[in-house]
């Protein structure tokens, strides 16, 4: 249904221009630079070239279906624009402008207008007051920032649907640090037409989505929101941040219940009720998209911690075990035949207790035979392993030992601490879709997430 | 679970007083304490001292804060005088006596509108100090009994369950089955059901009670709307 949107043949920019100081010129560029192979069709009244492509005055000029229309003029003028594009039969268009209900009743006229002429046609609409679309696999990027100033992520697991534009486009800059990848971006802005609902249902049965992070600040149709957000999170994990979290509708004078019925544990309620996954911030939204994408099932509580580094071993344990700046998780007991293997594979002075610490002596190999043990014994559910570049016998063929040893069935996280290696190793990590993070904290909450997606999921197996 | 829907009918229909909504109640097959409804101080009554005595009247919600609960009556005489003090007060209610619930724990179940998602139920810790520390959580309504099993060890209740904690206990299995009821009348009850408190309900061990009940009713807006 929304092929047309997120793999088009043609797209036209209204309003594409040539003078940088210009969205329209900076649309341009990413479509251009970002590889899009299919036909672009810029549209100004004032140039017949832009970019060295043929410029259309109107969008009647062009004489062909066009799949994805780009508006980049301001409200006002966009009215007209949507008018033609719709008479054309225009499958998508992504409305750039603010302007709208954002700013008050005579923008939110203009909104209406817009459904107006779009109701009961074909043509649907993302947006407006939307930074715009961004999909990887079909090197579609519609973003209006200067791609001098703004890194997009590779190709990859994570649908990311954002009703902010701004939060979107700062968060995909920030990831691409890593390598972490996207399957689609998609800005709905002030949400008119297109919305978060039908995109989880579409993105459910996109082969290229692993999982589904949301940045929302409102929901309108709650029931549908809810029946779907459940569905869907089934096959494909959703992770929601959502803001707003103090705001409420709870009714002062009334029941103890109502008066307790804050919109956020309402919403809390909800999401725990869906099964889906709940970020507080940008960070945490993709962290646990990674992990619910990359990695299997966490069939149980404990966890065996892999480190060269004491001190982060035993702090990880900490928050393994506690339930105050902690998940509240089990340190799993090893084996005895897994601790004689572990002593054989280590150096004398290092710990075969559970966390396993094969000091700075470790090496790649020497990590193999460790993992090989702890997924060999069945006290042990999930891996948490420190993969630490910075000790001589350590090197970037950690990533691939790890990689090895994740095919087990059990979940191996990975935590990757400094940035000399440390953030080429995240990327190696990102290459082989094993979640890798760069602290001990956001290592352990994914591993969390996960328990808590898979326990959801094996609670509910027959229903 | 609810056998018939006359019940349900009945409720909505009827004046939402605590004896009317606790008569639905336990036509559910939840318990409430044995009760009896009089306008003027009884001769004797039926139910073993001691009792409490409770203004029953649609317009009095917030009973306690009027004045309008007595408890730990101990004779037929003193429950003839204190009916005959809170008719001053409340000259035109009726008064329900109900037989007293000892020991247990005590906990917060309700239903609750919200205006982008519907109903919700809650559970909670009982008395004063939930609103403190926040000790509650909510889900959709309709709920499955894995939902109801999650709330139990979202809040403090849980802690109660399994082993128990101190020598008192909340049986897991008969707390989701009431939660599943609530959950089943705030379903049936869409239409006109605003708010509902069962506050507090008593568990000890299998034995639950809901001791008190109140219920806020639900207008449809002129259009229709929620």
């Amino acid at each position: 249904m929304f092929e047309a949107l997120l793999k088009p043949k043609t797209i036209a920019v209204v309003g594409a221009s040539e003078n940088p100081m210009k969205i329209g010129y900076a649309i341009m560029k990413n479509l251009i630079e970002g590889g899009y192979d299919g036909e672009i069709f810029p549209i100004n009244s004032n140039s017949s070239m832009i970019l060295g492509l043929k410029a259309y005055s109107t969008i009647v000029e062009i004489g062909k279906k066009v799949d994805l229309c780009v508006i980049a003029v301001p409200a006002s003028s966009s009215i007209k624009a949507v008018r033609d594009l719709v008479d054309l039969g225009v499958s998508h268009i992504v409305l750039i402008p603010g302007g709208f209900s954002e700013t008050g009743p005579a923008g939110k006229e203009l909104e209406k207008k817009v459904m107006e002429i779009v109701k009961g046609t074909e043509t649907r609409i993302i947006g407006p007051n939307t930074v715009g679309v961004y999909f990887p696999y079909a090197k579609v990027n519609t973003a209006l920032t200067p791609p001098d100033r703004v890194s997009f992520p590779g190709a990859g697991d994570i649908a990311f649907i954002s009703q902010s534009g701004a939060l979107g486009l700062l968060t995909m800059d920030s990831i691409s640090e890593f390598g972490i990848g996207i399957s689609a971006f998609i800005n709905l802005g002030n949400r008119i037409d297109l919305d978060e609902i039908e995109l989880m249902e579409h993105f459910n049965s996109d082969p290229n989505t692993g999982s589904i992070a949301i940045y929302i600040e409102s929901v309108d149709n709650g029931k549908l929101f809810y029946e779907t957000l459940k569905r869907v999170n089934r096959a494909k994990p959703v992770v929601v941040l959502k803001s707003g979290r103090t705001k409420s509708s709870a009714k002062a004078a009334s029941l103890h219940t109502g008066s307790m019925a804050l919109d956020d544990r309402i919403f809390d309620g909800m999401l725990r009720q869906a099964g889906a996954t709940r970020a507080f911030n940008e960070v945490e939204l993709i962290d646990y998209s990674k992990v619910l994408s990359y990695s299997p099932q966490l069939k149980g509580k404990n966890i065996a911690i892999v480190t060269t580094a004491g001190g982060v071993g035993v702090i990880t344990a900490d928050y393994v075990s506690a339930t105050d700046h902690g998940i509240g998780m089990n340190l799993a007991v090893l084996k005895e035949e897994t601790k004689r293997r572990i002593r054989d594979s280590i150096i004398a002075f290092g710990s075969a207790e559970n966390p396993v610490d094969l000091t700075a002596d470790g090496s790649p190999d020497s990590y193999g035979l460790v993992l090989s043990a702890l997924l060999d014994d069945e006290n042990v559910d999930g891996i948490i392993a420190y993969a630490l570049p910075q000790t001589p016998k350590m090197n970037l063929g950690i990533a691939d030992i790890i990689a090895k040893y994740s095919e087990s069935g059990k979940p191996i996280v990975v935590g990757v601490i400094g940035s000399m290696l440390g953030t080429e190793l995240i990327k190696e990590f990102e290459n082989k879709k094993i979640p890798a993070y760069p602290s001990i904290e956001r290592t352990v909450l994914s591993i969390k997430a996960l328990y808590n997606y898979s326990k959801y999921m094996e609670e509910r197996n027959n229903d | 679970m609810i056998d018939s829907d006359e019940t349900i009918e009945r409720l909505r229909r009827e004046p939402q007083t605590e004896f009317t909504l606790k008569r639905a109640l336990q036509e559910m097959g939840i318990n409430v304490p044995r009760g009896v409804l009089l306008k003027e101080p009884p001769e004797s009554i039926n139910i073993p001292f001691p009792v409490a005595l409770k203004v029953s009247d649609e317009n009095v919600l917030h009973k306690t804060e009027l004045g309008g609960v007595k408890i730990g009556i101990e004779s037929a005489g003193v429950l003839r005088n204190e009916i005959n003090k809170m008719k001053e007060k409340f000259p035109d209610s009726s008064f329900l006596v109900e037989e007293m619930i000892q020991g247990g724990i005590e906990i917060i179940v309700g239903l609750s509108r919200n205006p982008v998602f519907g109903l919700s139920i809650m559970l909670g810790m009982g008395g004063t100090m939930t609103e403190i520390y926040n000790d509650v959580t909510f889900r959709l309504i309709p709920v499955i009994a894995q939902d109801c099993s999650d709330m139990i060890d979202e809040v403090s209740v849980g802690r109660f369950t399994g082993n128990g904690f101190r020598g008192k206990f909340i049986d897991r299995k008969i707390l989701i089955e009431f939660l599943l009821k609530i959950s089943e009348l705030g379903s049936k009850g869409t239409d006109f059901i605003d708010q509902l408190d069962l506050n507090p309900v008593k568990i000890d061990g299998d034995k639950l009670f809901v001791l008190d009940a109140k219920i806020i009713k639900y207008i449809m807006d002129s259009g229709g709307n929620e």
